[in-house]
């Protein structure tokens, strides 16, 4: 069974000229991901590594089988790619980008849902599945194929829990950030969900930290639903309350949102959470 | 970035939503002007961004133009909330029949915009929220769509507002709502929304906060948001495209992205090591911003002789190795100061190599393994000590 994508999933980059676009494109085809196009506006007929590069969505799409779209355009231009690939009919997305604008957000949440159309981010480092695809820029020397899935709020603590992981000998069957803004797309209990009903995935490292409530209801879905074993790991514990660390989601309000809470409801929900980033094997040894 | 009450309320007189009477003043003898203008009682309220204003003295009631311009003269000298104040509201005082509340913000479990009204209105809002929550009203709006009239109206009459008194409340969220969209806000609150005992309704007071990610498309407030900032170290940060929070502590640290800087802070101090301060250059790390972070750093341990070691960890997804460590040694160059550094350098395994070979003759330690740069930055930290 498949998690959103695999080997065989036909990829559109947009963006795919751009500095950011360009560099990743060429990280991806070096992994492997089946990249079949590309889309700058006022580049087609060109290409980018022996990939053609189209005008629009709907143009690719005329000359491709695409099952997933990355996006890189930059921030001001994002809500726009969004709904040029919802309405040419790609059914998931990888939003990369960051900072961008909330209303976008917002807009892009609200169209995708009534198109039925699955996505991840924005600001989202984006989807892995070690040995076979990646969406987006976790790094290729971080993960090995195995049986751990790792469902990350943040970017490069994704990309570095999955290295140590796989130092330890410990390989994942999905890495995943869900990005790190305040309004995104899937979350994690819609990982875990899809997770489930994997057979090859063991147990889950759900990787959080302070601010929202999403680990809260992690906790929950996996104390009354999951079915399978979960380390937690929740950055910020440290943290000075009422400031803002870079992600927007990262704001303690009241007594929701804080570390303490977090830790308490994994606790509560019978999952172990690990203090430094090199106790995640060890908890993970426990049944992997 | 949060505006002040007087910005508020020049959206809202835009968005065609009433304010109360009045003129924003900068000094003593203008307050006293103004209040000559309007000829009766009034409330001279200073403009500052913290919560709390009318309980820390801020918000004062004046009876004549001397009156207000002595208000205005004290105001403008003292310091409220450890704000200077540097400009004031002098406003006509509301005859006050009723207050409610009104406002449109993100829930962000709901992923959606939602509206909310509540029957009262006022400084106890939040108390309010907690002792009485069916007393407060949201609808979630489609933003595709936006807030149509007869929404805003089913919204206002759960709050018992009927009559004009319901057309006009209904037509102020909808404007609400309008402004909202339109300045890229991530809040706008009105607290309270007075009806006057001549049944009018206005906007006493106007918090608006808008998306930073947003002030691209507003140029004149991405401009006063820089002004603003009155630390020089926020300063910095903000021009140069990092977030830094100072702390307690002698280890200056600095990661790319937030949770992977949030977790090595954990873990110095798990450690036994003190965070000095928390740096974040955001997940993709650039030269120009591994430049930046870095130079902060080095220029805040100049003049904070309390930071003893700048403890540095970039994972690198996507960042070539040669700009990290160019970034790097650019800053190293440009600010002479013997503060010790320490890189904790990880990432794809070329990555890693190619950053190391480069930095080699760079007199700054260099480490692959996390564990083992973090115990170094808190060995030295204790030895400066």
């Amino acid at each position: 069974m498949k998690i959103l994508v695999d080997k065989n999933t036909n990829v559109l980059v947009q963006g795919i000229t751009g500095r950011l676009g360009a560099l990743q494109t060429k990280l991806m085809l070096d992994y492997g991901t089946k990249i079949v196009a590309g889309v700058t506006p006022g580049k087609g007929g060109q290409t980018q590594f022996n990939v053609p590069v189209y005008d629009s969505v709907a143009e690719a799409m005329s000359h491709h089988q695409i099952d997933a779209s990355v996006v890189y355009v930059p921030a001001p231009f994002v809500e726009e790619a969004v709904f040029e690939a919802v309405d040419a009919g790609v059914s998931f997305l990888v939003i990369i980008t960051d900072w961008v604008p909330l209303h976008s957000e917002l807009k892009i949440k609200a169209y995708a849902s009534v198109k039925g159309v699955r996505y991840v981010g924005p600001n989202t480092p984006g989807i892995m599945i070690p040995g076979q695809t990646s969406l987006g820029m976790i790094s290729d020397s971080a993960v090995m194929p195995g049986n751990v899935a790792i469902v990350s709020r943040s970017g490069s603590l994704s990309d570095e829990v999955a290295a140590h992981l796989s130092e330890k000998g410990i390989g994942q069957s999905l890495v995943v950030g869900i990005g790190g803004d305040p309004v995104v797309g899937m979350s994690m209990v819609d990982f875990l969900k899809l997770l489930k009903e994997d057979e090859r995935t063991k147990g889950a490292v759900i990787v959080g930290e302070i601010g929202g409530t999403v680990e809260e209801e992690v906790a929950a879905y996996i104390e009354t639903e999951f079915g399978k074993p979960a380390v937690a790991f929740v950055a910020g514990r440290s943290a000075p309350p009422n400031r803002v660390m870079g992600h927007a989601g990262a704001i303690i309000t009241g007594g929701r949102g804080t570390a303490q809470s977090k830790i308490a409801a994994f606790q509560k929900a019978g999952v172990k959470v690990a203090k430094t980033l090199w106790e995640i094997p060890l908890l993970v040894k426990e049944w992997a | 970035m949060r505006l002040y009450e007087y910005e508020g309320k020049e959206i809202f007189t835009r968005a065609g939503i009433p304010v109360p009477q009045g003129a924003l003043v900068r000094t003593a003898n203008e307050a006293w002007g103004e209040a000559t203008r309007l000829d009766k009682q009034m409330v001279v309220k200073a403009q500052i961004l913290g919560g709390g204003r009318g309980l820390a003295g801020g918000i004062k009631v004046a009876e004549t133009a001397e009156q207000a311009g002595k208000i205005a003269q004290k105001l403008l000298t003292t310091k409220l909330k450890e704000s200077h104040v540097d400009c004031l509201l002098v406003e006509e005082k509301l005859d006050i029949a009723r207050e409610v509340y009104m406002s449109i913000t993100v829930d962000r479990s709901r992923g959606g915009i939602v509206a909310m009204v509540s029957a009262e209105g006022g400084v106890a809002i939040e108390e309010v929220a907690k002792r009485n929550p069916n007393k407060i009203f949201s609808f979630l709006i489609n933003p595709l769509y936006g807030l149509r009239g007869y929404e805003a109206i089913n919204l206002v009459r759960q709050i018992g507002l009927g009559g004009e008194h319901l057309t006009t409340s209904a037509r102020i969220l909808s404007r609400l709502y309008q402004a909202f969209i339109s300045c890229d806000a991530r809040l706008i609150e009105v607290n309270p929304l007075v009806i006057t005992s001549e049944g009018e309704m206005v906007a006493a007071d106007a918090r608006v906060e808008i998306d930073d990610n947003s002030l691209f498309k507003h140029p004149e407030l991405q401009e006063r948001h820089l002004q603003r900032i009155d630390n020089v170290w926020d300063r910095e940060a903000v021009s140069g495209g990092v977030n830094y929070v100072d702390l307690e502590g002698n280890i200056a640290v600095m990661a790319n992205g937030a949770g992977l800087a949030m977790a090595l802070l954990d873990m110095v101090k798990d450690g036994g090591g003190s965070p000095a301060c928390f740096l974040e250059t955001g997940g993709g790390l650039s030269k120009q911003r591994m430049k930046n972070g870095v130079r902060l750093l080095l220029k805040k341990a100049k003049a904070d002789p309390r930071i003893k070691v700048i403890l540095v960890m970039a994972r690198m997804m996507i960042s070539p190795p040669d700009d990290v460590a160019e970034g790097l040694m650019e800053a190293i160059r440009e600010v002479e100061v013997n503060t010790p550094v320490v890189a904790v350098m990880r990432g794809r395994k070329p990555y890693e190599q190619r950053a190391k070979e480069l930095l080699k003759d760079s007199g700054v330690p260099i480490y692959s393994d996390l564990q083992e740069g973090i115990r170094q930055s808190i060995k030295l930290a204790k030895r400066e000590d």
